[in-house]
């Protein structure tokens, strides 16, 4: 029997050479925060010290009122900021030391979706989702199948002839999310996804990212839209002040910390009441309690 | 439900989606390109023509030894017998005062009064074409020193005035090249400023979804090749008209008066226009876009 008859007929290194297989890479947290600055200007961080950490496959809501960072937050890990201080780690890499040339890497791997859907209004349906495909430079009838799938996936099917112009709100919120999900990638940002929707397109498409984390994808969505996190008892973040309050449970785990602050958006529904006042629900390895509490108050 | 039919259009490259919307900045964009390339072109032409000329006129293959008036009629004998005889001369023409005259006054009636002694008698010479500018020069030289030659006209003077017109013409190409390289910068530059503004959602769009500043500024470079080229390509159709049809009129005069048919751009020279054209774009388009178009 010649010597490489075990071999099988198409063999192909798992590793390129000179890596190493690292087993504990698998189980690295998604994303790690640490000690996170950002400021605009000098006088107004936007971050000032953040921790955090992400494990994969879970579905984070990061919310907080107007201007306290949550969209900051998602630009510095789609790499459209950089932090002033600290760092960021995508999958175990630094996101602020990549080179110009990985950056687009990384955005393969981070599906967005905006408020304001960010679809090109003239192209078709189709087109704006296969061009999550067409920048991999994969074979039309490959991209063809994925965004029919895509499209499938967010009740669109059918639909890849239609100008995106045409679309209503719930419908270009949903080409945007077949966008962010048609290269499979391991994080998805909703940049307060459901901003310009009527509640019940709200909790519509909130389900849609369900069945997208459902799948094993990450899904960080950030809202200030408080009957949402009621909804859907998950682990919320709260940004303000710089820094944020990590609330495992969900709001229904402990008092939400802006319970009174105005700028906080009820989503349409009666604020009294609405939370209960219970301790501040920290996890361990983050801010401080009692200066985070401190400062929450301060703002409050 | 997945079939293409209903999936908009799977086949094109993303790249070309852009500029679907902005054909008329781009028919307008080309129509400026092409008003000054047609000025270079209509350059290109008037020197590629004036060195036909001189071409033609410096393988004129003539000359024509004027006489003395008192030369002795066995010296011009054996002059033009010793002509006869010298290689590379192909033929070898007395022309008498009488001659001379007859010769002009039938082309103009004007000069009939002037009397025979005004028009000097002359050999006149046809060369063959193996005879290089030095032989020439050689025999002119020696006739000259004959004691019954009075001058030797070669006409390589109107071929020197024609190389001097020549040289003016090529600085004047030249300078119209450097010109339309400006017009080229300025309009396809300013052009894709424009695109990119209106594009300004397309371009977010790719930089979301991972494009490479190479993925975003392909359609753009593509579009000031193209841009250039149609340009360049729209000037060379326009000369070629006005050239046939000016050429229908003036022709045959025009053949007479200097001897040689007017002819257009050779081949290889449109092509290199249009050539350049693309390539001025493609340049222009990809360094304006440098720093506007990054990730």
């Amino acid at each position: 029997m010649p010597a490489n008859a075990a071999q099988p007929p198409f063999h192909r290194q798992a590793l390129r050479q000179g890596h190493r297989f690292d087993a504990s890479a698998a189980r690295r947290p998604i994303l790690v925060f640490e000690d996170v600055f950002k400021s605009y200007r000098p006088d107004q961080p936007v971050l000032r010290g953040m921790s955090l950490v992400i494990e994969r496959g879970e579905f984070v809501f990061i919310t907080g009122p107007s201007g306290s960072g949550k969209s900051t937050l998602l630009r510095l890990l789609h790499r459209t900021e950089t932090v002033d201080n600290g760092r960021i780690l995508f999958l175990g890499r630094d996101i602020a030391r990549l080179t110009d040339t990985s950056v687009p890497a990384l955005r393969r791997n981070v599906g967005v979706v905006f408020q304001d859907f960010r679809l090109v209004p003239s192209w078709t349906v189709y087109d704006n989702v296969a061009i999550a495909l067409e920048v991999l430079g994969l074979p039309t009838r490959l991209v063809r199948t994925r965004v029919g799938e895509a499209l499938e996936r967010v009740g669109l099917a059918g639909r890849g002839a239609d100008a995106a112009r045409v679309l209503s709100g719930g419908e270009q919120q949903r080409v945007a999310v077949a966008r962010a999900i048609v290269g499979e990638p391991a994080l998805i940002l909703a940049d307060e996804p459901t901003g310009n929707l009527d509640p019940l397109l709200a909790v519509d498409v909130l389900g849609l990212f369900e069945d997208i984390h459902e799948t094993g994808t990450t899904v960080l969505f950030a809202t200030h839209d408080r009957s949402l996190l009621d909804i859907r008892p998950r682990r919320v973040v709260v940004l303000d002040e710089g820094k944020a309050t990590d609330m495992p449970r969900g709001l229904a785990g402990g008092t939400h910390p802006l319970e009174e602050d105005e700028a906080w958006d009820d989503g349409g529904g009666d604020l009294d009441g609405e939370f209960d006042r219970a301790p501040y629900g920290h996890d361990e390895g983050f801010v401080d309690g009692d200066e985070q509490v401190s400062g929450l108050r301060r703002a409050v | 439900m997945l079939d293409g039919s209903n999936q908009g259009s799977p086949g094109r490259l993303g790249a070309w989606r852009a500029g679907r919307s902005d054909l008329r900045l781009h028919a307008l964009s080309v129509f400026s390109l092409a008003v000054a390339f047609v000025c270079l072109a209509a350059a290109l032409l008037v020197v590629t023509n004036i060195q036909a000329v001189r071409d033609r006129w410096a393988r004129a293959g003539r000359a024509t030894v004027y006489l003395h008036d008192g030369a002795q009629e066995s010296d011009v004998g054996a002059l033009t017998r010793a002509l006869e005889e010298t290689g590379g001369i192909a033929r070898v023409r007395r022309v008498s005062q009488e001659d001379a005259r007859r010769e002009l006054l039938a082309n103009d009636e004007a000069m009939a009064a002037l009397p025979a002694s005004a028009f000097p008698a002359s050999i006149e010479l046809a060369f063959t074409d193996q005879i290089t500018d030095e032989e020439l020069t050689t025999v002119a030289l020696r006739l000259r020193s004959l004691p019954a030659v009075e001058s030797v006209e070669t006409y390589d003077r109107w071929t020197e005035r024609l190389s001097t017109l020549l040289s003016g013409g090529v600085t004047a190409a030249v300078c119209l090249a450097l010109l339309v390289l400006g017009a080229v910068v300025s309009v396809v530059g300013s052009t894709m400023r424009l695109l990119l503004q209106r594009r300004k959602i397309e371009v977010e769009v790719l930089r979301l979804v991972g494009a490479t500043n190479e993925f975003i500024r392909r359609p753009f470079v593509l579009e000031g090749a193209s841009q250039g080229a149609l340009g360049s390509a729209v000037a060379v159709g326009l000369v070629g008209l006005l050239f046939l049809l000016v050429r229908g009129s003036f022709d045959a005069q025009l053949a007479t008066l200097i001897g040689v048919a007017p002819r257009f751009l050779p081949w290889e020279m449109a092509f290199g226009m249009i050539a350049l054209g693309g390539a001025l774009g493609a340049a222009t388009a990809f360094f304006s876009l440098r720093k506007l178009a990054t990730i």
